[in-house]
């Protein structure tokens, strides 16, 4: 209602994913630049955090986390908003991959591929890992947290395992080099000159664009379309069945919600946007082993989650560009900082403290080739930081980075009061 | 569609009499699609369309037909604030019946004597706590009443009394008819006069028996002419179809009666209606209403909110909120100063305000897009007033009684003053008796009398035909009135010193920590009051500085609180004569409440039983 936002007088106006004017103009705005973000324009190159975009080593970070953020809105579905701990989430991304690969993949003379395009082998990648999902589903349904943590965390075992079979190398290639994965090119069928290219640069309306702008674009257009459904999934009758089975199994039984359907479901549906985040992944990779579907991979997505807030879209995003812009923000802060060790004053001392360029100089980040052990170099420290966010987080704001935005934003509602 | 097309080609034009229900019969033919009323259920506020509740207005009316009720019956509402107690009180009037309301915190015995002393016959009980009342009942005693309509069916089902009839079933009842006899309830209708009783409002007798006073259609009419549609007693005009309300207080107080029913029927304003009282707050907050009434125990109930929960603020917040108080202390004096409009200082200060503090508090009070705000029912502490006219909301005090269709005075826009309850409405009877002081009424919006009661009738008459009010007022600067008291509660103290204790006793209920508080003084040597605490507040209070408790009685009878409380009574005492300070206070240890018959259903106190009940608690100051 205008000028009432707590007046609802329908339950739609009250699961509004954007019930005010303002979040809807805020919502429109940040879509905008974020399609923008990729090109130098006049105004937006000169804004702060967005200006380093043109570069093509960001843009492609930014679309690995396009990227993430699709797995983890899956893995959300899941585990934030059902309550059900998965670590098996890197196997479904590589059924994902793996699917994409076979039926959108070249066929070479050690690995099978089908050559179909990115239509039909991106959904295929979704519907395989769902199916996946659903036939493992009945099993991790009867447990409950640690249990069902080591069941699916048996997966990724079983995942790398297979891959390095016989049959595994005719699908996942050589298990030190893996396999090519087909790119985003978009074709109608199997011709040779594809309708829109993704992987090369050209000429788009009045504008050039580079092959990572491109696949920029074409990701965070995905991203934003997965966004939406996982909001409103969230918003649905089923959501609110799988946040019901999360508070309390039992209650949300007594309720009416069919406890063994519903996670059923979410099983389905996180495995669908692994897979097909999974295929996204191999895809802009290019070529990677099986390896990388590994343990590491799932607890990247649950420290995603932890990070930005579980149950949550806006902060399962925010988490993921947490996660995985920070070990590039810091990779480029220390190049920052190695630049500035001979200058006089504050900054030149500061950097001189904390960087070490080699044996005999104090400081404790590595900038130097080749240095094992202390001092840890930018990427071990990365690893650090990571692990140390993950506690923090678990200690401190259990919510995440969406817990701090909810206090803050509570602190301001609340005003002038506290309560 | 059908439903308002009949009723249309049936009424009889241009002749037939105004009544609230032709009023609310010509919305739902001009907007049948415009909002009406809404209502919350499971959270979602549902609305009705001025369709809609004609539609249900005219199969109530047609169900009461159905059920015999003849020119002049009676018919009761026993039930919290609903849309089903104003349909079943348009399809009275529609039908020529007599609208009773009944208190929902009424108790059996109260219950009794109303039906028996109105003769009702078909009786509203919305659930059961309600139908239980009417049960418990010896039939004998209440021999009219045929049939008693429950709108909510839980835990009734299976009752086996013959009188008992689901909400449902009554409309269904009335469809029937209407089959039947389609053009009834239009003839009733416009058969309908100007003196036709259309509403017995039982007085709250703080003394005696409660009365019925009789209000007919041209009375209400004239109320709405007066009151409802007075140019220039709202800013920004009369109240329209685009404000909104909140229905909360009692509907068969006639205060709400006409801040609720008739401003809604005459004007097309949107009714929403609260959950219950103890939920107001939230619901204000949700609908954020134009137009709000409030009698002085709401309006001081959200004052020691915003107090307590100033104080209860983080500090930073408390030093911005420190500020924003003090800001809006001064705008609100100036304003008083000036019959409450801005001066550039005030508007400098309030735009200050505004940013800082007065726009979300007044968002957390449900208040931010109110325009116009009235207090009235009860005499209220300047203070308090202050306080909001400070924070920007228009809080303008009114005067009247249920006997003279609370047609009295208002205070207008541009010509406030504080501490009076305004001008006399432009071009009605107002006099103030010069021997007693007592103010008198003479107007259209007159009672018809008491019901069954002429001699009581008679009595509130002057022998020139004027309204005897009971307060005792006073003029001031020659155009506003201010009301000392009620004639009966004026304390003569043993040294023969004339005090009113109703100012006395609201400007103790200014502090946040205070509920009640009656003044005691009448032949004695000096005043004493009894003091009801505020449990949340002060057992907040008490929760910050660690004392323990347990009950009400138990708070009350700490030393700190009696302290606290101290200096309250110690402030309140420097704004007032020597004679007039209240030497010593009891505090009281129970909580007032109507059943006990502390206070009245309006939660006046009772004076005569509170004496009764706490005589040795006064007996102990005086010996």
């Amino acid at each position: 209602m205008f000028l009432r936002p707590n007046l609802y007088t329908s339950y739609e106006a009250e699961t509004h994913i954007f019930p005010t004017w303002t979040k809807k103009v805020l919502a429109a705005l940040s879509i905008a630049v974020l399609f923008l973000m990729p090109f130098s324009l006049p105004v937006i190159n000169q804004l702060p955090l967005i200006r380093f975009l043109g570069d093509s080593s960001w843009l492609r970070v930014m679309s690995t986390a396009f990227i993430f953020a699709i797995a983890a809105l899956g893995l959300n579905i899941l585990t934030g908003l059902a309550g059900q701990i998965s670590l098996g989430h890197a196997f479904f991304m590589g059924v994902g991959a793996y699917t994409g690969a076979v039926v959108g993949g070249q066929e070479t003379a050690s690995v099978l591929g089908w050559g179909f395009p990115i239509w039909v082998w991106l959904p295929a990648a979704g519907i395989v890992a769902a199916a996946v999902g659903l036939i493992i589903a009945p099993v991790a349904v009867r447990l409950r947290g640690l249990y069902l943590a080591i069941v699916t965390l048996g997966l990724v075992f079983i995942g790398i395992h297979m891959s390095n079979t016989s049959w595994g190398r005719r699908i996942a290639g050589d298990p030190g080099l893996g396999r090519d994965f087909p790119n985003y090119d978009v074709r109608i069928w199997r011709e040779e000159e594809p309708l829109v290219s993704l992987s090369t640069a050209s000429q788009w309306l009045w504008f050039d664009v580079t092959a990572g702008q491109k696949r920029f674009l074409f990701l965070a257009a995905l991203m934003v379309v997965f966004a939406v459904v996982a909001k409103n999934i969230a918003r649905s009758r089923t959501g609110r069945a799988l946040q019901a089975i999360r508070d309390r199994d039992i209650a949300a039984e007594v309720m009416g919600v069919n406890e063994f359907r519903y996670k059923l479901i979410a099983f389905g549906i996180s495995s669908f946007f692994a897979g097909v985040a999974g295929a996204l992944y191999a895809g802009l990779a290019g070529k990677m082993p099986a390896t990388q579907f590994s343990l590491f991979l799932s607890i990247e997505f649950i420290a995603i989650l932890l990070i930005g807030g579980i149950g949550t879209v806006t902060g399962v995003l925010m988490g993921t560009f947490f996660v995985e812009l920070s070990p590039k923000m810091v990779e480029e802060f220390t190049r920052w900082l190695s630049q500035r060790t001979d200058e006089a004053g504050a900054i030149g001392i500061f950097a001189d403290l904390l960087l070490s360029s080699g044996p005999g100089d104090f400081g404790p980040i590595s900038i130097a080739t080749q240095t094992p052990g202390w001092p840890l170099n930018v990427f071990d420290w990365n690893i650090v930081l990571y692990g140390v966010l993950i506690i923090v987080f678990l200690i401190f704001e259990p919510l995440g980075l969406f817990g701090i935005w909810i206090k803050f934003r509570n602190y301001w509602k609340r005003w002038p009061f506290s309560y | 569609m059908t439903v308002t097309d009949t009723a249309a080609a049936t009424a009889s034009p241009g002749t037939s009499t105004v009544t609230v229900a032709s009023l609310a019969r010509d919305w739902a033919e001009r907007a049948p699609g415009q909002v009406a009323m809404r209502e919350k259920q499971f959270g979602i506020w549902r609305e009705r369309t001025w369709h809609d509740v004609w539609t249900e207005v005219d199969e109530a009316a047609n169900a009461l037909l159905a059920l015999g009720v003849e020119v002049g019956d009676r018919v009761s509402i026993h039930a919290e604030d609903r849309p089903e107690w104003i349909i079943l009180d348009l399809a009275t009037v529609a039908v020529r019946g007599i609208t009773v309301g009944l208190y929902p915190t009424n108790p059996t015995a109260e219950v009794e004597y109303t039906l028996a002393d109105s003769g009702t016959v078909i009786h509203l009980a919305e659930d059961e706590e309600q139908v239980d009342k009417v049960l418990e009942i010896d039939r004998t005693r209440v021999p009219a009443v045929r049939t008693v309509i429950f709108v909510e069916p839980r835990g009734l089902v299976g009752a086996t009394d013959d009188r008992l009839m689901l909400w449902d079933n009554f409309l269904e009842l009335g469809r029937t008819y209407k089959q039947q006899h389609p053009d009834a309830v239009a003839q009733r209708m416009a058969a309908a006069q100007p003196d036709d009783v259309m509403t017995l409002v039982y007085t709250s007798g703080t003394t005696g028996p409660p009365k019925g006073a009789m209000l007919t259609n041209a009375n209400a009419a004239f109320c709405i002419d007066i009151v409802v549609n007075s140019e220039d007693r709202v800013p920004g005009g009369p109240p329209t179809h685009k404000d909104l309300i909140v229905t909360y207080l009692p509907l068969c107080h006639v205060a709400e009666r006409i801040f609720s029913t008739w401003t809604h029927v005459s004007t097309g304003a949107v009714l929403n209606f609260a959950e219950s009282i103890e939920v107001v707050n939230a619901n204000l907050r949700e609908v954020q209403p134009t137009i709000f009434f409030a009698v002085p125990r709401i309006w001081e109930k959200l004052h020691a909110a915003a107090l307590i929960k100033s104080s209860d603020a983080s500090r930073f917040k408390r030093a911005v909120l420190g500020v924003g108080l003090a800001l809006g202390r001064r705008i609100g004096r100036i304003k008083v100063a000036h019959g409450g409009n801005h001066t550039l200082e005030s508007r400098i200060l309030y735009a200050i305000g505004w940013v800082i503090v007065f726009r979300a508090m007044r968002e957390r009070l449900g208040l931010r897009r109110c325009r116009y705000a009235g207090s009235g029912a009860a005499p209220i502490a300047p203070e308090v007033l202050e306080f909001f006219i400070g924070l920007g909301v228009p809080v303008y005090e009114l005067y009247g009684m249920t006997e003279n269709s609370a047609i009295a005075t208002a205070n207008f826009v541009g010509r406030m003053k504080l501490g009076t309850v305004g001008e006399p409405h432009p071009g009605i009877g107002f006099r103030i008796d010069e021997e007693t002081g007592e103010i008198q009424t003479r107007h259209a919006g007159v009672f018809a009398g008491y019901w069954g009661k002429p001699d009581k009738t008679a009595e509130t008459m002057t022998d020139d035909g004027w309204l005897r009010t009971g307060d005792v007022g006073e003029w001031v600067d020659g155009t506003h009135v201010r009301i000392v008291d009620r004639i009966k509660d004026i304390i003569i103290t043993a040294g023969g010193k004339n005090i009113s204790p109703s100012e006395i006793e609201n400007s103790l209920k200014t502090s946040p920590y205070i509920r009640e508080a009656m003044v005691i003084g009448d032949g004695r040597p000096f005043l004493s009051a009894l003091i009801g605490i505020e449990f949340d507040t002060v057992g907040n209070w008490a929760l910050r500085r660690g004392i323990p408790y347990t009950t009400y009685r138990d708070l009350s009878e700490k030393e700190e609180v009696v302290e606290l409380i101290e200096g309250a009574v110690r402030e309140t005492n420097e704004k007032f004569a020597r004679v007039e300070n209240v030497r010593k206070f009891r505090l009281i240890p129970k909580e007032l409440d109507h059943e006990d018959g502390e206070l009245t259903a309006t939660q006046k106190l009772k004076r005569s039983s509170m004496m009764k009940m706490f005589s040795e608690l006064v007996d102990s100051m005086y010996r």
